[in-house]
């Protein structure tokens, strides 16, 4: 009897972690896109532009339909996947770990380091995002890299100002002081002492940036910055898509619904993961 | 509510058989415009408006021919004069006249380069404007120059007293032209609302009112028309028409331009600096299926650059042939050159269809190709690099230069001395030459067929189609787009 | 407080001169605006003359220090492409920017906070969870996409609203919303958080314990004090607001800074790129700053400093 309570109670628990769970699914999607496409995402026909989900052709099904190129819009979708997913993991990756680090120096540090630091965030939180966006892009040219080089440039401040004002609250703490008086290095401190404890936080924005990444793809590719084409991203087929809404509904709905799902399981995940380090503490 | 009272009012004029349903015309562009002053900016977000405010010197009709506008006459007196004789009895907005004095200043305004004109170089050739007895106008070209009443078509006539009294950056604010439209009012970043100008020497505008918007979202401009918020919507594609398709109130309007799409390819790097690769890449590109499976807005395949809307184009160019195994053998006994990595650059503002279609094509017979898009200066600035070499492999371009002169494409795009021109050839330099300066019909229609054929025999540049410009309409609207892609407003109507 | 006013506003003007001056070169390394201006097929003469004209010929050294001079002056020149001055170019912009981004600020308000009451006051039940999923699936749908199904639906469809442009109130309910509805989640994952931490006070257990109704506990003081943490997010969402607006801005052909930056940018008009820029980063550095100074308020543990 109350082992089956347990087991269902377990199970209850482990189902309300669905985020989690449908994030890694998606993400099996992304790594085995290959295998699981029916057909080469890139491979355009003329003469079957257009067509609705499950039309036939030479013995190749389009299952949700082709888009304005002839091309898969399922197959696209499942590569789509890589794209869009490997563009957020990396962008919020890199930017975290810029942000994280002058965060935690500047707010440990303080004097001359916090003030130049914390003017740089200033600095790079004044410009618009679109500007370094376009300036990136005639820089270095276009591509997936360097769409990863963007959004870390505009996202890495946000996460330099969490991680200074965290720092700030507890560098004072007896912990931390105990440890600077037993002669541990700056590195050290940091490493071992402050980011631990404010690593909950961090992780929250990191869970919630990541699906602000994958939409901000989407926003590059809408101002035609983003990856380059035939490649790919669901913000690229959307933004595309979106023009044939009324006469190709499919091109725009199903990158569409995978992205929306991507997005509200990483927020549903954050959100979660808040609760879960607001109730430890 | 809406319909009652469309019904009523639609009853009243059967009734009472008024002279005119003048309702207002709302335009959906794609920017406002950079300038009302016609001597400054030249885009179609502009021109489209302004066009309305001002006269122009001479202009074309609906088929292409050039007809008198301000000026009613035109004669050469030498090689190098052309003898303008001005309208009788036009006047500006403001009620003063038009004089030949107003030409002229309207012409020695945009040559000259202290004005910093964006349109110089389309007037260049101009060395001045002179009035002469009985309101005649004298144009100077610093030699024979056939394109000049091609030209005048974009001269837009300004108010001498007003400019010289108020200042550019004035004028530009509140522009006073002669045409069938006044300016009324400039909502920035909005709109541009022009009412009709009840004393206009012409042919009357239809509408009491027009107001040009700013819609920069494509499919906003098609949902716009849907609701009935616009009655004109610029910039659509043959996908985006399909929409309208279903909805009797509205329809797809299109025609063939002057605009000619081409690829050009870099003759100073290999791939394509081998000229049995340049053959090969031409192989591989299907132009129908591009112009007619893909485009499908009435699209012609071209094997030349320029148009049946240009004067030079020469019918008896053979098409290109499409033979994709054939491409496909020459890459293969050239695999190490033709596999060499080549940039396809390209800007948002282009059918990304077109160019992501032209790269599988060109990769399916063994060329490898890849995309760059960036923004338009990037893309400006690496395609006409000074340096050949560094310009990209491979671009896309749909050029205008509202001429409908051959000149005006085969001359920047060829000629060695022009700086978007990746071809050296002695021969061509001399044609190109020779068609500009004579003022011979045949001669240049003998010299431009020349140029076209050396160009589809070497394929230095690979013309793919002409290109179609479609609009969104009410439809009730009546409008009939040309290849000049002009919009006057007075040759408009509704049918109702 | 004065001291440490100052030397922040005395930073905040090195920041400003710093984000100008890296915009002022990165922009004229990255693009001519002539090549734009002229038509295609103009010769390089016609645009070494168009360069000239407009003053663009000059060294770049020079061409910075006369800028500098006229930022001095407040005066931001004339735009390149729009033949106008850019202040009246930016007047122009400023009154439609500041109405959106009321306006979804409104929207994110008056929904974000009551859902992030009644998701704090209906802690761990469903109701509370449902609303959570509604407010992140807001959140994660792509402006773009929202925006234009937003028109087809009550522009076109229903007819209720205008599909774009502005004017009339009606105009503005489409964009807010779809504005409003990214920071919608963050004022009610807020407006939660901050409302559970009071509910766990003393005072609202002392004064449940006598018996006070939730809703005279909300009116009277929960809705006080969680207001610290609301304001002080406020300034950062509000300058997220002014900037981040480019999208909506372009599908509802909304005439606002965010449109104009990026229209700037692309055609390379360095006048107006610089005078948004510089605008922007007040905008943002005070916001920062008015942040920093309401951080402090809301956690007495953070000492305020200019410099150690």
């Amino acid at each position: 009897m109350s082992a089956a309570v347990s087991l269902r109670a377990r199970s209850a628990r482990a189902l309300s972690w669905w985020p989690a769970w449908l994030l890694g699914l998606l993400v099996l999607a992304a790594i085995f896109a290959p295998w699981l496409a029916p057909m080469d995402p890139d491979r355009q026909n003329l003469l079957a532009r257009l067509k609705d989900p499950g039309f036939e052709t030479r013995g190749a099904t389009y299952w949700l339909g082709s888009d304005e190129l002839g091309r898969d819009v399922l197959s696209r979708v499942i590569h789509g996947a890589r794209v869009s997913i490997s563009v957020a993991v990396l962008s919020v990756l890199l930017s975290g770990a810029v942000g994280v680090a002058v965060g935690m120096l500047a707010g440990y540090l303080r004097g001359w380091v916090e003030t130049v630091l914390m003017r740089l965030v200033d600095i790079f939180l004044s410009i618009p995002a679109i500007l370094l966006a376009i300036i990136t892009v005639a820089v270095l040219g276009p591509g997936f890299v360097n769409v990863i080089l963007v959004l870390a440039l505009t996202r890495w401040p946000r996460y330099a100002r969490v991680a200074y004002g965290q720092t700030l609250a507890i560098a004072d703490r007896p912990f931390v002081r105990l440890s600077r008086a037993m002669g541990a290095g700056t590195p050290r401190v940091l490493w071992q002492h402050i980011l631990p404890n404010i690593a909950g936080p961090l992780l929250v924005v990191a869970t919630l940036e990541f699906g602000l990444m994958v939409l901000f793809e989407a926003g590059l590719s809408f101002l035609g910055l983003g990856v380059q084409p035939p490649m790919a991203s669901w913000g690229a087929m959307l933004s595309v898509g979106r023009n044939y809404i009324a006469t190709a509904w499919w091109i725009a709905t199903f990158p569409g619904l995978a992205l929306f799902l991507l997005v509200l399981s990483a927020n549903m995940l954050g959100d979660r993961m808040g609760d879960v380090i607001g109730k430890g503490r | 509510m809406r319909p009652l009272t469309g019904l009523l009012t639609g009853v009243a004029i059967t009734v009472l058989a008024l002279p005119a349903f003048a309702r207002d015309v709302t335009i959906d562009l794609t920017g406002e415009p950079s300038s009302l002053d016609p001597h400054m900016q030249w885009n179609p977000d502009s021109y489209y408006v302004y066009r309305n405010i001002f006269d122009n010197v001479v202009t074309r009709d609906n088929d292409g021919a050039i007809v008198p506008q301000i000026a009613t006459e035109w004669n050469y007196a030498s090689e190098t004069e052309l003898v303008l004789t001005i309208r009788d009895g036009v006047t500006f907005h403001d009620g003063e006249p038009l004089t030949a004095e107003d030409v002229a200043f309207s012409v020695n305004r945009i040559i000259d380069p202290e004005f910093g004109s964006p349109q110089l170089g389309q007037f260049n050739q101009i060395e001045m404007a002179e009035v002469m007895e009985g309101n005649k106008v004298k144009l100077t070209t610093k030699g024979p120059y056939p394109a000049l009443l091609a030209q005048l078509v974009k001269l837009s006539v300004v108010p001498q007293h007003i400019v010289e009294e108020v200042g550019k950056d004035a004028f530009n604010e509140a522009p006073v032209g002669s045409g069938p439209y006044s300016f009324e009012d400039w909502n920035r970043g909005v709109s541009v609302t022009l009412a009709k100008n009840d004393s206009y020497w012409g042919e009357d505008g239809p509408f009491d009112n027009a107001v040009f918007r700013a819609v920069p979202d494509a499919a906003t401009r098609i949902a716009n028309l849907q609701a009935g918020t616009a009655d004109l919507v610029v910039g659509l594609d043959s996908d985006g028409a399909m929409q309208l398709a279903g909805n009797p109130a509205v329809k797809a309007l299109s025609t063939p331009t002057e605009r000619v799409a081409f690829m050009g390819m870099n003759l100073d790097k290999p791939p394509f600096s081998d000229p049995e690769l340049r053959r090969a890449a031409s192989l591989a590109i299907d132009s129908v299926a591009i112009a007619e499976g893909l485009l499908g807005a009435g699209e012609v395949p071209m094997a030349q650059l320029s148009s049946p809307a240009h004067f030079g184009y020469a019918p008896d160019i053979a098409p290109f042939e499409y033979d994709p195994e054939q491409a496909a053998e020459i890459v293969a006994s050239k695999s190490e050159m033709a596999a060499t990595p080549a940039t396809f650059a390209t800007a948002p503002v282009f059918d990304q269809r077109v160019v992501q279609a032209l790269q599988q094509m060109l990769n399916d017979v063994g060329f490898n190709i890849s995309i760059s898009m960036t923004d338009m200066p990037t893309y400006l600035a690496a395609a006409r690099a000074p340096d050949r070499a560094e310009r990209p492999e491979l671009n896309f371009g749909r050029w205008s230069c509202a001429c409908q002169d051959a000149d005006g494409i085969a001359y920047p795009l060829l000629h060695s001395g022009s700086s978007w021109s990746r071809v050296s050839n002695a021969e061509l330099d001399a044609l190109l030459e020779e068609a500009r300066t004579s003022l011979d019909e045949n001669v240049r229609l003998a010299a431009y067929e020349k140029v076209h054929q050396i160009v589809r025999d070497d394929y230095l540049v690979r013309p793919i189609y002409q290109a179609a410009v479609l609009y969104g309409a009410r439809a009730e609207l009546e409008f009939e787009p040309t290849a000049n892609e002009s919009m006057f407003l007075n040759r408009m109507s509704w049918s109702e | 407080m004065l001291r440490f006013l100052l030397q922040r506003g005395g930073q905040a003007l090195v920041a400003v001169f710093g984000v100008v001056t890296l915009v002022f070169f990165i922009q004229r390394l990255t693009g001519d605006p002539v090549l734009l201006l002229v038509p295609e097929t103009a010769t390089e003469q016609d645009i070494e003359a168009m360069r000239v004209s407009l003053g663009l010929d000059r060294p770049l050294g020079v061409q910075y220090v006369e800028f500098l001079f006229d930022m001095l002056r407040l005066d931001l020149g004339r735009s390149f492409v729009q033949n106008a001055q850019v202040w009246d170019i930016l007047l122009s912009r400023i009154p439609q920017t500041l109405q959106l981004a009321a306006g979804a600020l409104v929207v994110a308000l008056l929904i974000g906070l009551p859902l992030g009451l009644i998701m704090a006051l209906t802690r761990g039940r469903a109701i509370s969870r449902a609303i959570m999923g509604l407010v992140l699936a807001f959140q994660s749908l792509p402006t773009f996409w929202s925006g234009i199904m937003m028109i087809l639906v009550f522009g076109v469809w229903l007819k209720w609203l205008p599909p774009s442009g502005t004017g009339t109130l009606a105009h503005l309910v489409m964009p807010s919303i779809a504005l409003g509805l990214l920071s919608l989640a963050t004022y009610a994952r807020i407006m939660r958080s901050a409302v559970i931490d009071e509910l766990g006070k003393d005072y609202v257990r002392s004064a449940r314990a006598r018996g006070v109704t939730t809703g005279r506990l909300v009116r009277r003081h929960l809705l006080r004090n969680s207001s610290i943490p609301v304001i002080s997010i406020t300034a950062l969402e509000l300058s997220q607001l002014l900037a981040g607006a480019v999208i909506v801005e372009t599908v509802f052909a909304w005439p606002g800074l965010g449109l104009l930056t990026v229209q700037s940018i692309a055609s390379r008009d360095f006048m107006v790129v610089q005078a948004v820029v510089l605008l922007g980063a007040f905008v943002t550095i005070a916001a920062n700053l008015a942040a920093d100074i309401l951080y402090t308020v809301v956690d007495p543990r953070v000492r305020l400093t200019g410099k150690a």
